[in-house]
């Protein structure tokens, strides 16, 4: 369907979402959104008919490091009804990724995360959105816009000792995280990877109180073990969480911890040098049936999990004993 | 307990990529066996066809996959002349190349086992560190366990 709004027509529909004196007084109108950095705060994107007001570029949170700007993810309004959005325009990039020692090969697909979009349209623990095409057939995501932080900010703000954390926190998350995981296995099911496990990729819903997956435009070449990527981020965020934060090698030295002289080469992450994964070390109450899962992803490990079939057996082993 | 002997063929099945351990696989199968009558080999190399999603265009999808197919091609014949050097007769080294759906490379090449007449199944040893064998697996750890009548080779 095509569809032709005059400035009169969007200028009235704005004044509906904005304030009078921040609507435009002219729109740049986009149908190709081919080059995206010409898309810019307050251009209208027409797609399937539908405008969308563009608002700021979207960032990058990541880890304390100055928010990278993602020029090709857009938050905006909905002209119609004034829902925000988040649109993603296309973007294709090849590069190599590395973990510890190890590199793979990664790509950006719009066509993954808008089959994927399709997928879990009904599933809680997922953004919700759809795929669309411009004029020059560019698959543009439309992302409902989830209000919530992070789940790594969530955890990284609590200001609680661990042990406090631990017994008076750390279920109600797990039992969300176990959610997070079984819609992981939901997607692998479906021949589908998430591409991208990390612990800011999960959002708490503030509305809901969902925990839910976002960003998943990314894979990666698969070797043989397909899902193993996948299951490796689970794991890290896992540890986080039992952590209640990254336990950092460095950290204990400079604190001189008193773990510190227990620790080896094999309670350390399975590639990421300087993080403990044998974690009932540093805090002795962990018990042994999850201290037993996490290690599975730590150096000392005899046998890596293949599927998340096996995490959630053992995480589920855990719960039911808690 | 009945001790029912299975025969066994001489047929040999190498899996290979382009890798300097699938290359000495094959330089192995040429020392142990060049020059004896009665084996026949073959060099298969699975195409995995290319997930949808790493391409922009399916234009862009054929071309890779036309230049893939021609170094695939080029890479069998080195391999296949390894083993007539070796003193295989050439007309005992076939080569295949088909291209599947691989979620798993192991699976895909012991499904081409299991298709075909071959007793041995020799593949070479990536040189993988741990941490890289847990994330992302070996294809020779995987048919190992998971070969069922037949013999592995693997080539160090």
């Amino acid at each position: 369907m095509t569809e032709s709004f005059s400035q009169d027509d969007l200028r009235e529909m704005a004044s509906h979402w904005l304030p009078h004196h921040k609507v435009p007084g002219r729109f740049r109108i986009h149908k190709d959104t081919t080059d995206f950095f010409r898309v810019e705060y307050d251009d209208v994107v027409v797609l399937g008919g539908k405008p969308y007001l563009i608002r700021h570029n979207a960032k990058e949170l990541r880890f304390g490091l100055d928010d990278e700007v993602k020029f090709w993810v857009k938050r905006a309004i909905d002209l119609r009804n004034g829902r925000l959005k988040i649109m993603k325009l296309v973007f294709y990039e090849h590069f190599l990724a590395r973990i510890g020692d190890i590199e793979f090969e990664c790509f950006r697909s719009p066509k993954k995360e808008a089959r994927i979009l399709d997928l879990v349209s009904r599933h809680k623990n997922f953004m919700h959105g759809y795929g669309i095409q411009d004029e020059k057939d560019n698959l543009i995501r439309i992302l409902d816009f989830v209000k919530g932080m992070p789940l790594s900010m969530y955890v990284g703000n609590m200001e609680l000792g661990h042990e406090a954390y631990f017994y008076g926190q750390f279920q109600d998350i797990l039992d969300h995280f176990f959610e997070c995981v079984q819609a992981i296995r939901f997607l692998h099911e479906n021949g589908e990877k998430h591409g991208d496990i990390r612990r800011d990729h999960i959002l708490i819903d503030r509305e809901s109180g969902h925990y839910r997956w976002i960003d998943f435009d990314f894979n990666y070449r698969h070797r043989e073990n397909i899902y193993g990527y996948d299951l490796f981020g689970l794991g890290n965020i896992l540890v986080f969480l039992v952590g209640m934060g990254d336990v950092l090698l460095p950290d204990l030295k400079r604190e001189c911890h008193p773990s510190i002289s227990t620790l080896s080469e094999e309670d350390l992450n399975l590639v990421l040098n300087n993080r403990v994964v044998n974690l009932k070390k540093i805090y002795p109450y962990i018990p042994e049936s999850l201290n037993r899962v996490l290690l599975h992803f730590s150096k000392g490990a005899n046998w890596f999990y293949e599927n998340t079939a096996q995490l959630l057996e053992d995480l589920g082993e855990f719960r039911n004993a808690a | 307990m009945t001790g029912e002997k299975k025969s066994t063929n001489k047929n040999i099945l190498i899996a290979v990529d382009e890798s300097e351990n699938a290359r000495r696989a094959v330089s192995y199968v040429g020392q142990v066996l060049g020059g004896i009558e009665g084996f026949k080999v073959t060099i298969l190399h699975v195409i995995p066809v290319p997930e949808e999603d790493y391409f922009p265009t399916s234009a862009e999808k054929e071309k890779w996959l036309s230049q893939h197919r021609s170094k695939v091609d080029a890479m069998l014949e080195g391999y296949r002349q390894i083993l007539i050097r070796a003193g295989f007769h050439p007309g005992d080294v076939s080569v295949r190349s088909p291209m599947r759906y691989c979620p798993s490379m192991a699976e895909c090449i012991l499904a081409e086992r299991d298709e075909t007449e071959y007793d041995t199944i020799v593949v070479g040893r990536h040189g993988l560190s741990r941490s890289e064998e847990f994330l992302f697996g070996s294809v020779s750890s995987k048919i190992v366990t998971h070969a069922r009548n037949c013999t592995v080779w693997v080539v160090e």
